[in-house]
Order: structure tokens, then C-alpha cells, then sequence
């Protein structure tokens, strides 16, 4: 994946936590993090709880988040959800084995911008995280796929009339994709690069990460409010509350 | 010759009588103080009759009954009735006649009062069906001595005669009298006439729509109705003689005609009692039938023969035949409904049993006995037979609509049933497909770990065992075996068919190691149409055949540039690999990309010279 240089011409040095139960991968991302001038190590957490902990101690708020999903007291995405709560600046990235589709959407609705190979190399994890700071964010074509999917899901369900106007979850569902993005997300699906794409769309590679990054923005914001609907349609929440 | 009326009752129906007292008591006549104003009742006279030519003169003590008199024959009578009165009435008179006829006149002291009929014809009107009341102006009537004369014209077996006389103040005459009288015989004629019509046109309506279709062969009617209706339309025609003075056909048809309508009548009833003791099902029974046919026959045949000849024994006789037929047949009725009782039988055996009786007395009064102005008792029970059947209709109906629910119930559960066994079923069929899903989808995976990662790892082994890879091999191995686990997770999702979506995924998992080897990728992929026949296992091979056609150009190829191209041709998919390698023999195709290509029903062609290889597929 193609990205450019940060703009920032005195980059600042970005405060990395890892939450991981395997001592050897948490080893090679603490290497990683050491190894590149931008990044310094925070700590780590072998456990859900753990993690938690050092997040309500913590004084220094971390600026990367590397979560492993698989904790052997829970799910990674707890940790996400507990850390944007916490610290709106704190962007969290998610150790993902094969970059499926499943775990990286549900990361991304709960919080997370973006995702990094547990088999990339260790100068590949250092720079996705920097490149990740500077505003780039990486979509898989499958992902791609499935945001477009439930965008018409979406589309086709708040066709006016079959629904209420005040019955939608949010403003923010409708406007879930603005026409660039769903442009960019569509070629996306079909296998072109960021750099294709603008030069295709006549955008700068900023611009399409951007746009990327937005909707991954977009997608936490929607999946909050997605679940507010549905408690409210439950009776869970009260409608004026 | 004069008797004031003391409570001897003549032949007249009890009603009348109890009228007639409570009125004699409110006029004071018990006491007798009034003599003059009760009804009188003229008992005798003297009769003088002209028979063939012959005119005879006698004392004669009413009723008087032509049939029993002169046997056969007809002729005229003329009756004359002296009363005597204290003092001469100042109101309005009557004269209430309960029967005389066939055709006769009215006279009083001397002056014409009425006549009924034309007295020179025979065989014609016949006024002796209903009461007679003659209004008499007071004026006509004197102290003394009276004579009333009645002159009448006699058929033969139409029973002519006159019966007892009243006269006395109109209003207890007409009112206590007559009116009674009238109502009994006239008007009941008439209610009974409707009376079967309706119900012989509710039986004939029930046996044309109720068909019972649900038995082989033609559909069934039910046999009571029609012989319900057969016997009531007999009945009405019968009973309406009782009020047609003026019969439209000549006597001897008529008469017949009328015989005939009773015996039909009977016959009727007895059939609706045969089908109702079921006797039409055994061939045991069935012969019952025709001696009601004989009835009607027979009744036929010696009403004619009574009539023509002029000899009232030959009817007299067949009813009295026909009494014991029917009476037999009610027996055998009777007795069937003792073995199989239900309240339908019991009904019109007990209806049967009192028309019997009431016939039997007809018989005996109206045909052997001297009784004049008597009037069957049998079209009274006749209504019976009416009752019944409406009855019987009801409590079928009843039955047919408790039925009818209990097989809605029935159907509906029934369909209740049916619907669970289906939900069973279906679930059943839900969880075969399920199953049968489970063990393809493992199937798949198996399939796809011995032929992705699964022999990735096992190269691993034997290079390590080996003892002769270089780290960098095994390294590439390994990542190998990443990849291709990771398209193998990838192509769980893939749509099947769609060429474009794999496309895209092959190209952001492989595009890193075409990086790493400097090989720069040249996208040329269009949007393609999904590939109608390629499914999961499919699109997995095609996966496996480009991995392939691109791990060849990664390890041998020393290429700089990988060029993908997808795109239509006609209706056809096509895929190219093209590398700007050294190239190699493409007439020696790799084995397992023929085979792969193969199995997807793609078409492979190879192209390479150096500088240029060309790896084809084409979808048709």
C-alpha cells in the first residue's frame, strides 16, 4: 500500500501500548516501536483486564493502541471501546493475523481506525503506525466490499415511506458515505491502489486516506448509534433521554 | 213433531255444542221461559220421494240418509218439517241445515226461501258438503203451525239426504250454529288444504336439493320426501273436495278421482313409513311396495265399478280391504319401530296408529252406519303425518348442522395436524440442509487445507529436513502458506462467480511479495460480469490457479513487471497473467494449472517468448 510522507516537518514522537497475550509478539512489537525514531514504547498488557487497568491508572495518554482480539479473558474490542472513551486523541490499531473482514469491521464500529498483519515485517508495523498518525488508513477490497453492501442495505431500508423519518437511528446513517467516498470505496472493491485511485479520481493519495479515514470515523459513529436505535426500538432507552 | 232442543247432541263436534249451551244460558233458555227465542230442532216430518217414477209418502225421523234408503239409486225428496211457534217472532229468523243435498230448495209456509243447485240435473253441484244457513224474514213465521220444505235432488253414493234441522232467532242459529259448524267443515277443509300443500311443497323441495352425493354411483335422493309430498299434494286435493260445490269434471271421473286421491294419500304415507323403517334396503322387505300399489289400483277399480254401476258395495268393500292392508302394513311398521325405536319412527308410528283408527271409524260411519252429516275424522289426523315429517326435517337438520360442525372441528384440526407435521418436516428438511451444508463447507475446508496450507507446511518440513534449503526458501514457504491461508479465509466470503471481487482480494494479499521482489504490478482489471457456473470451490480454484501462475513468475520469471487483465470478451470472462519474464517452453503447460482450468471449465491457453508470457483464461 502506497502513502505519503507525513507533512508535519518536525513529527513529534507518537506514546505506543500494546495489548497482546503472546509474550513473543509482544516482544517483536516492543522491537518494532524501539527501532523507529517516531514511536516510543508505553507498556503492554497480556490481558483484557489488564489493559483496562493500566488505562484507568495511566497519566500519560497513549497516542497508538496495538490490540490483539484474541485475549484469553475476553475480546480485544473492549479495550478499543474503553480507550476512545477515555482518550477521544488515542487511535487504536488492530493485530489482526489475516486482516479478515468480521474482525476488522467489528474493530473499526468499535473504535479502531485501522489494522496491521501480525506477520508484517517489523519495519512495515513501526511505519503503518506512523503512516496511520499522519492520516493514512488501510481498507481491504473485501472490507471495501461489505461497507458498500451494507451501505445499500441501508439505502434501500430508509427508502422514503417504508420508514418513519424520525425512526432512523441518526442523520449520521444517511449521510454514512458522501459520493466521493463511495466512489472511492467502490474502486477500492475492485482491487485499484490509493495511488490509482487518484490518479483515476484526479485526488491527491492525502485526499483518498482521508476519505478513508473519515469513513472509518463514520462507521464507529454509525454502529454507536446504530445500537442506540435498536435499544430505543427495545424500550431499552427512553426516546427523549 | 216439534222438541225443543234438550240436550240431546245430535252428531255435531263437541265445540259446537258447548257454544250452543253457553248461549242457550245466557238467553235464558234452561229455565224455558223463553221457549220461543232458542233454537228448535226439527226431527220429523213426512217425506214424500220419487224414485224411477215412483212417488212414495211416509213419516220420517231425521237424519235422513238417501244412500241407506234407496240403494243405487237417485232421485228427488222432498221433506216436509212442521213446527209450531207460541207467538210470532218479531226479529229476523234462520235456518241452519248442518248437510242436505246433493241439490235442493227452501221453502217456508209457502214462500221460496232458497235454492241451492239446479234440482232438474243430476250428478252435478253438490251443496251437501258444507253447512247450510238460510236467513228467514220474521214475517214469514206465524203463531201457530209452520211447515218448512226442503226439496232435494239425491244422487246416488253421494251421500244425499238431510240431516236434522235448527231454526230459531238468527243470531244463536247463525252465530251458535252455524258459524261452528261452517268453520269445522268449510274452513277447515281449507287450512288443511294449505296446510299439506306448503308441507308437500317443503317435502318436494327437500328431496330435489337434498342429493345425498357422497354415495358410488348416481346420486340419491331421499325417498321419505318424495312420498311425503306425493301423499300431502293427495291429501290437499282430497280435503279440497270438501269445499268445490261445483266439481269441474263429470261425477263418476270425479269421484274416482277423489277415491283415488285418498288411496294415493294412503299409499303415500305407507311408503314414507317404508322408507323410513329402511324396508327399501333388503330384498326381504322390498315386496312391501307393491300392495300399496294395489291399494291405489284397486281403489280405482272399485270406485268406478260403485259409481257406473250404482253399487256403493263394491267401494264399500275394497275400503274394507283396503283398511286391513294398510292396517297390516302399520302392524309391520309398528313392530319395526318396537326393534329400532327412534324418535323420527315413533313419531309416525303413533300418527300411523291414530289415522288407522280414525279410518276404521270413517269406514264405519261414513260407509256401514245410518249417521248422516257425520265428516271423517281422518282429515283432522291427517295433520299428524304433516307434523311428523316437519319434525323428522328438523331434527335432521339439527343433526346435519351438529355434523357438519363436528367435520369443521375435525378438518380443522385435522389441518392443524397437517400443518405441525409439515413445521416438523420442513424443520426436519432445514436440518438435513443444514447438515448437508456443514459437511460440504468441511469438506471445502479439508480439501483446502491439504491443497493450500497444508502442503505449503509439508514443503516447509522437507526442506528442513532436507537439511539443504536456505532459510530464504523456507521463508517463502512459509509466507506461501500465509497467503494462501489467507485467501482461503478471503474466498469464504466471496461472492461465488464474481471474478472482480477475487481479483481485487488476490491482488491486496499477494501484492506485498510482488513488492518485495521489485516486480511492479500493471492493473488492468474492467468490471466483469460474475461467471455463472463458478461456485465456492470454484472460485477456490481459481484462487489456487492464479497463485500459482503468479508464484512461477515470482520464483522463475526474473520479471519487473506483472501486468493483471480482466475483462469481457463477447459474453465471455477473460484473465490474463502477463509477465515480461525470461519465459519458458509453453508447449510443456504446468500439469496442475491444465487440470485446475480444467475443473473450473475454463479455457487455458499459454503464450511465452521471452519478454512476454501470457497465462489465458476465458470463461464462456
Amino acid at each position: 500500500m502506497t502513502t505519503e510522507d507525513p507533512h508535519d516537518a518536525t513529527p513529534r514522537r507518537w506514546g505506543v501500548l500494546v495489548v497482546e497475550d503472546d509474550s513473543r509478539a509482544r516482544a517483536f512489537f516492543e522491537t518494532s516501536v524501539q527501532r523507529s525514531p517516531q514511536l516510543f514504547w508505553l507498556g503492554s498488557a497480556g490481558t483484557v483486564s489488564e489493559a483496562l487497568g493500566w488505562l484507568a491508572r495511566t497519566a500519560t495518554i497513549p497516542d497508538v493502541l496495538l490490540v490483539d482480539l484474541g485475549m484469553p479473558d475476553g475480546t480485544g474490542l473492549d479495550v478499543i471501546r474503553d480507550a476512545v472513551a477515555r482518550f477521544p486523541g488515542c487511535e487504536p490499531l488492530v493485530v489482526s493475523v489475516f486482516g479478515d473482514e468480521e474482525n476488522v469491521l467489528a474493530s473499526i464500529e468499535a473504535g479502531a481506525v485501522g489494522y496491521i498483519h501480525k506477520d508484517a515485517a517489523p519495519e512495515d508495523i513501526a511505519q503503518t503506525i506512523v503512516e496511520m498518525k499522519a492520516g493514512a488508513s488501510p481498507i481491504s477490497p473485501m472490507i471495501a466490499r461489505r461497507v458498500l453492501a451494507k451501505y445499500r442495505s441501508l439505502q434501500s431500508a430508509s427508502v422514503p415511506g417504508t420508514a418513519e423519518p424520525e425512526a432512523a437511528p441518526d442523520a449520521g446513517e444517511r449521510a454514512l458515505l458522501s459520493a466521493r467516498e463511495h466512489e472511492v470505496l467502490t474502486l477500492i472493491a475492485r482491487g485499484f491502489s490509493y495511488a490509482e485511485i487518484a490518479r483515476l479520481k484526479g485526488l491527491s493519495v492525502h485526499t483518498v486516506q482521508t476519505h478513508i479515514k473519515n469513513l472509518y470515523g463514520k462507521l464507529a459513529v454509525h454502529s454507536k448509534s446504530e445500537a442506540v436505535f435498536e435499544a430505543t426500538r427495545l424500550g431499552l432507552l427512553s426516546r427523549s433521554g | 213433531m216439534l222438541r225443543i232442543l234438550r240436550g240431546r247432541l245430535p252428531a255435531m263436534p263437541i265445540a259446537s255444542w258447548l257454544l250452543l249451551l253457553v248461549l242457550a244460558l245466557c238467553s235464558g233458555w234452561a229455565g224455558g221461559a223463553h221457549a220461543a227465542d232458542a233454537p228448535i230442532e226439527l226431527r220429523s216430518g213426512i217425506v214424500t220421494t220419487a224414485v224411477d217414477g215412483v212417488l212414495r209418502s211416509e213419516p220420517v225421523e231425521l237424519s235422513y240418509h238417501w244412500d241407506r234408503q234407496h240403494r243405487g239409486r237417485s232421485g228427488f225428496a222432498s221433506f216436509d218439517l212442521p213446527f209450531k211457534l207460541a207467538v210470532a217472532p218479531n226479529t229476523p229468523w234462520g235456518i241452519f241445515i248442518p248437510r242436505t243435498g246433493n241439490v235442493f230448495e227452501v221453502e217456508l209456509n209457502g214462500a221460496l226461501l232458497q235454492v241451492y243447485g239446479d234440482l232438474s240435473k243430476g250428478n252435478g253441484a253438490d251443496y251437501a258438503k258444507a253447512p247450510i244457513y238460510v236467513p228467514v224474514p220474521g214475517e214469514l213465521l206465524r203463531a201457530g203451525e209452520n211447515h218448512l220444505l226442503i226439496r232435494i235432488h239425491a244422487d246416488s253414493a253421494r251421500r244425499a239426504g238431510l240431516s236434522r234441522v235448527f231454526i230459531g232467532p238468527a243470531d244463536p242459529v247463525r252465530n251458535g250454529l252455524f258459524e261452528p259448524a261452517y268453520a269445522w267443515r268449510f274452513t277447515a277443509s281449507v287450512l288443511l288444504t294449505a296446510f299439506s300443500l306448503v308441507v308437500g311443497a317443503i317435502a318436494l323441495a327437500l328431496w330435489l336439493t337434498q342429493v345425498d352425493a357422497t354415495t358410488a354411483g348416481q346420486p340419491r335422493r331421499d325417498g321419505i320426501y318424495l312420498w311425503a309430498a306425493l301423499a300431502e299434494c293427495c291429501w290437499a286435493i282430497r280435503v279440497a273436495d270438501g269445499v268445490i260445490t261445483e266439481p269441474p269434471l263429470p261425477w263418476v271421473p270425479w269421484g274416482v278421482l277423489m277415491a283415488a286421491c285418498y288411496a294415493g294419500w294412503a299409499a303415500s304415507a305407507m311408503m314414507f313409513c317404508y322408507h323410513l323403517a329402511d324396508w327399501g334396503r333388503t330384498a326381504r322387505t322390498r315386496w312391501l311396495r307393491w300392495p300399496l300399489l294395489a291399494v291405489v289400483l284397486g281403489t280405482v277399480v272399485s270406485t268406478t265399478l260403485a259409481l257406473q254401476r250404482e253399487e256403493p258395495i263394491w267401494l264399500t268393500g275394497w275400503l274394507a280391504i283396503e283398511i286391513v292392508v294398510i292396517a297390516v302394513f302399520v302392524g309391520a311398521f309398528v313392530g319395526s319401530t318396537a326393534r329400532r325405536p327412534s324418535a323420527e319412527r315413533l313419531l309416525v308410528a303413533a300418527a300411523a296408529l291414530l289415522t288407522l283408527a280414525f279410518g276404521v271409524r270413517d269406514w264405519l260411519v261414513i260407509r256401514l252406519s245410518d249417521a248422516y252429516g257425520e265428516t271423517t275424522w281422518v282429515r283432522y289426523s291427517s295433520v299428524f303425518f304433516g307434523i311428523a315429517l316437519l319434525l323428522i326435517v328438523l331434527r335432521r337438520f339439527r343433526a346435519a348442522s351438529v355434523a357438519a360442525r363436528g367435520a369443521v372441528r375435525t378438518l380443522a384440526e385435522r389441518v392443524a395436524q397437517r400443518e405441525r407435521e409439515l413445521a416438523s418436516t420442513y424443520a426436519e428438511l432445514e436440518r438435513a440442509a443444514r447438515d448437508q451444508a456443514r459437511t460440504h463447507e468441511r469438506e471445502r475446508i479439508l480439501r483446502d487445507m491439504h491443497d493450500g496450507v497444508g502442503s505449503h507446511i509439508s514443503s516447509a518440513i522437507r526442506q528442513l529436513q532436507s537439511g539443504q534449503t536456505s532459510s530464504e526458501e523456507l521463508l517463502r514457504t512459509l509466507r506461501d502458506s500465509m497467503d494462501q491461508l489467507k485467501l482461503s479465509i478471503d474466498s469464504i466470503h466471496l461472492p461465488p462467480g464474481d471474478v472482480g471481487a477475487l481479483l481485487a482480494a488476490f491482488r491486496y494479499r499477494l501484492e506485498p511479495r510482488l513488492a518485495t521482489a521489485e516486480i511492479a504490478l500493471d492493473w488492468a482489471v474492467d468490471e466483469v460480469t460474475p461467471v455463472a457456473h463458478l461456485d465456492a470451490h470454484g472460485m477456490r480454484q481459481l484462487q489456487f490457479l492464479l497463485f500459482e501462475a503468479i508464484s512461477n513468475v515470482l520464483q522463475h520469471a526474473r520479471a519487473r513487471v506483472l501486468r493483471l487483465e480482466a475483462c469481457m470478451e463477447g459474453t465471455a470472462v477473460a484473465l490474463r497473467v502477463i509477465d515480461d519474464g525470461r519465459g519458458f517452453d509453453a508447449s510443456r503447460p504446468p500439469r496442475s494449472l491444465a487440470e485446475r482450468a480444467g475443473a473450473i471449465g475454463a479455457r487455458l491457453a499459454l503464450e511465452s517468448r521471452p519478454g512476454r508470457t501470457v497465462v489465458q483464461l476465458v470463461f464462456d
